[in-house]
């Protein structure tokens, strides 16, 4: 789709990830829950830049006080507290977000910081209360591979998510309290990646690790890309606001016409951080904040990371390429098998008798099937005991989808319907439809069988004594 | 080991770092990266250590400013729980900052309202506070007061901030300009500081009212918007950490400031503005023995006792007015001797109460512990301080008077608005 030489222009490339995790704030006990609508109650606060801006000037800082907005705080009770507030100091950090950094950090392979120092990045765009951004860093020097290349990892951080925009107005902007506090767990990427498409890969692949440790938020907003690029010897600019890696080809690719044309215009290309816009572009959205805006949260003490429960576990990627390999099924059924976090080992150990790829078919597949005939949900992990039945051959494999889709429509399955024939009795009932249908071919028997007898008899079987007594 | 500022390196077995050396710790070398982040290096791991540039000396700009002379002329008195500091990026450090020129520049505001000289008294939290720094701040005011200025702001750390407010009521008499205590309540290194807001707050009321005396300027709620001008004698600390922690206490606010309006609105009766008066001190005994001691369950006699070597002694009592002090069961024998006890301390020394419960006066005519109480010799009876207030008093009474039963009079009658004689239903949480 492009025809921009990425090698030829020296395209430079890194990202930013920034992942919310699920449990409670990281420095509060308030839920992590977004929430939309009336708010319980408003606060009006006006934050100026520190004496710390005159001096070593921080362009981000000085451009939002330019402003001089006031802002608006929407909270509510039950799920926002005086620490969203800037009200009360931070509480003791969220242990298990520290956790799942710490994994993250492992399976990033990078080093653990030895003692971890929360940092108040002063952010006065409104979007914090108290004025900045606590962050800390967990890990450095780490990498990745993507498609057989390394990409180093510069840094994991664990910090708070910002308060969300509610609205923006000349005087004030308006901010949803909600979302401040989260744990985010942020994953920065070396300048490495060399085409658009790659960065695609790897942001799929920060992603499929961060996901594996099972302590991430899920859905729109719940993880954010950043990317910032540049072109040999030109300006980076950062690009935030993707909220869908697959987006990022095609917003490079646009980025760096931009620059292109830039050039061409015999101008320069700023440094800054641009926002991306639905239609692929980008628009102006601050100058790029100086590396110098930290100074450490004197209310939390360092914290030397406790590794002995810190483990590194299989990631998704992993666990689908073992199942596949174990029970020898498809990769789409494996991965959704991965996705809904199904324990499907002691599934299959707990049915031995059944084949892998039927149980797992049953599972994934027969609650599409029923959706899409019967527009019915079911969840096959809350009624096992029938493929058990079947596991104990009280009932055929094939009543096993019938029986979920009765149960599916609220019906309560009545299993001695179901009942299999003995095998005697299906021998006899064989050779009852060969002498009535004398003339009729081997398919048509096994259909007749069938339509008569669905559900109740197994199939392999009937066709076993069909091909016997059918001469 | 390396100066703060330093570059250095470090290496151990798996990686190097470089960055600006911030502090040694225990076990760990603490410095910043470039890319802004500290992190604490184990010491074990350490295996060569070197300085790769010293640190760059910061350049501080003095200038001074001019002064309006049609504007009216404010002294910021800085004791600590600073209004204004900078944060030196390139270490972490936050530095105090006092200077005219350093206010000026960050509260550019100030220069359009009034002159500005600022002086630093002291640089300590308020918890530290003794006797003595009373006395320095109160002789401050008055030199300030007869070089004309046409009021004091006093910046000071927020936990003893309304007990300063109360001695210097005392301390200063005959007062004729306003003498406004700030504190804040989020480090003022912050963006979201309550200390500019208060800081204007005390200045418009200065510049915009004909107030004088003592009082407290403080955030009204959590909105960076209105502050309320609080009774120097009839407010405490109600809150650890929230910026209106400061509530007043059986009384009513005296007014209120809109800083974005520009607005003052009274609400209580004040003293008028008089530069003519000439103030008086009467200062604090620095080697007074004063103690404070709650009432609570399981008392023993022997905490008491403990005091019966000070001067003066503040019990903060029950209820409207007790404490255990009757042996009522075979469990209560110790109550008789804490009865004893107090007998014994009100004949040595000035004894007197003041409400747990905060709110409310003490009456201790209403239940018979309170009569046995007012039998042993205790003062406060019908008062309704605060526990610090009438803290402050008893010791600001122990400097100036001898007679012990005139000390028991003054204590009980209202000298500078601890106490009110009257119980309106608006006084209660505040």
């Amino acid at each position: 789709m492009t025809s921009i030489n990425y090698d030829e222009l020296g395209f430079k490339c890194g990202i930013e990830i920034h992942q919310q995790l699920e449990g409670h704030k990281l420095f509060c006990h308030c839920p992590t829950e977004i929430r939309k609508g009336e708010p319980d109650f408003e606060v009006v606060r006006r934050l100026r830049a520190s004496a710390g801006e005159e001096g070593r000037v921080d362009q981000a800082a000085l451009h939002e006080q330019k402003k001089q907005k006031y802002f608006v705080y929407q909270g509510y009770n039950d799920i926002t507290c005086d620490v969203e507030l800037d009200e009360e100091p931070p509480h003791p950090i969220n242990k298990e977000a520290l956790a799942a950094a710490l994994q993250v950090a492992l399976m990033t392979n990078c080093q653990i910081v030895d003692e971890l120092q929360v940092m108040r990045k002063t952010v006065i765009d409104g979007s914090n209360t108290s004025g900045f951004q606590r962050t800390m860093l967990i890990g450095i020097n780490g990498f990745i591979e993507v498609d057989g290349r390394k990409i180093s990892i510069d840094g994991v951080f664990l910090e708070e998510e910002a308060c969300q925009i509610i609205e923006r107005t000349k005087d004030y902007d308006v901010y949803n309290l909600s979302r401040m506090g989260i744990p985010l767990i942020e994953i920065a990427t070396g300048p490495d990646i060399t085409t658009p498409e790659e960065a695609k890969e790897v942001a799929a692949k920060i992603g499929m690790i961060l996901r594996s440790t099972g302590a991430c938020k899920r859905g729109i907003g719940t993880i954010r890309q950043d990317v910032n690029i540049s072109i040999k010897g030109l300006n980076r600019v950062e690009i935030k606001g993707f909220q869908d890696y697959k987006k990022i080809p095609k917003a490079l690719d646009i980025e760096i016409k931009r620059h292109l044309d830039i050039i061409k215009k015999g101008k320069k290309i700023e440094k800054e951080v641009r926002k991306l816009e639905p239609d692929f572009t980008t628009s102006f959205q601050r100058p790029m904040p100086g590396g110098h805006r930290m100074y450490p949260e004197t209310d939390i003490p360092p914290i030397v990371p406790d590794m002995k429960d810190v483990k590194v576990v299989k990631t998704i990627e992993e666990k689908v390429d073992e199942i596949v390999t174990d029970f020898k099924l498809s990769k789409d059924l494996a991965v959704e098998i991965v996705k809904q976090d199904i324990d499907f080992l002691k599934i299959v150990r707990d049915l031995a008798k059944l084949q892998p790829k039927f149980i797992a078919d049953i599972i994934i597949n027969a609650p599409k099937e029923i959706k899409k005939r019967f527009k019915k949900d079911i969840n096959v992990l809350e009624h096992l005991e029938v493929l058990e039945k079947a596991n104990k051959n009280n009932i055929p494999t094939s009543a096993v989808f019938e029986i979920l889709t009765e149960i599916a429509q609220g019906q309560k399955p009545d299993f001695n319907k179901y009942q299999g024939m003995s095998e005697a009795e299906l021998e006899q009932e064989v050779i009852r439809v060969i002498q009535n249908n004398p003339d009729a071919p081997i398919n048509a028997l096994m259909g007749m069988l069938m339509a008569q007898h669905r559900g109740k008899i197994d199939g392999k079987k009937a066709m076993e004594f069909l091909e016997l007594h059918k001469k | 080991m390396f100066k703060q500022g330093e570059t250095i390196e470090l290496k151990t077995n798996v990686q190097t770092f470089q960055g600006v050396f911030i502090k040694e710790e225990k076990d760990f070398v603490v410095l910043k990266l470039g890319n802004g982040y500290n992190i604490g290096v184990s010491k074990r791991t350490i295996k060569e250590q070197k300085s790769i540039a010293k640190p760059k000396p910061v350049k501080e700009e003095v200038k001074k400013e001019k002064q309006d002379k049609k504007l009216p002329s404010i002294t910021i008195l800085h004791t600590g729980g600073t209004i204004a500091s900078k944060v030196d990026y390139s270490t972490g450090a936050v530095i105090a900052k006092f200077t005219e020129s350093d206010i000026l520049k960050l509260f550019p505001e100030i220069k359009e309202l009034a002159n500005i000289k600022s002086e630093l008294v002291r640089n300590m939290q308020s918890e530290m506070m003794r006797f003595a720094h009373y006395n320095i701040l109160a002789k401050a005011i008055k030199k300030e007061a007869e070089k004309g200025a046409d009021g004091i702001i006093i910046t000071h750390g927020t936990d003893t901030l309304h007990n300063t407010s109360a001695a210097l009521s005392f301390a200063v008499e005959n007062l004729g300009i306003p003498v406004m205590l700030v504190g804040s309540q989020r480090s003022s290194d912050r963006g979201s500081s309550d200390s500019a807001i208060n800081l204007l707050a005390a200045t418009q009321f200065i510049v915009n009212s004909d107030f004088a005396g003592v009082a407290i300027c403080m955030h009204e709620n959590p909105n960076d918007d209105t502050c309320l001008i609080l009774p120097a004698c009839k407010t405490r600390k109600m809150h650890t950490s929230r910026r209106d922690a400061f509530r007043p206490i059986n009384a009513l606010p005296i007014a209120r400031v809109f800083v974005e309006k520009k607005k003052i609105d009274f609400i209580s009766e004040h003293d008028k503005k008089d530069k003519k008066k000439k103030i008086e001190l009467k200062l604090f005994n620095e080697k007074l023995k004063v103690g404070l001691v709650a009432s609570h369950v399981q008392m023993f006699a022997s905490e008491l006792l403990a005091y019966k070597d000070f001067d003066g002694l503040v019990i903060e009592l029950l209820g409207i007015g007790h404490m255990p002090t009757m042996k009522v069961d075979e469990f209560t024998a110790e109550n008789d001797k804490i009865l004893l006890a107090i007998q014994e301390l009100a004949k040595k020394m000035p004894v007197v109460v003041a409400p747990l419960p905060i709110y409310g006066r003490v009456n201790m005519n209403v239940y018979t512990p309170g009569k046995q109480l007012i039998e042993a010799g205790v003062i406060g009876n019908y008062t309704d301080m605060t526990p610090e207030t009438a803290f402050i008093k008893l010791a600001w009474l122990l400097s100036n008077y001898k007679d012990k039963k005139e000390i028991a009079e003054l204590f009980e009658k209202n000298l500078h608005g601890e106490i009110s004689d009257r119980s309106e239903k608006e006084f209660f949480l505040i």
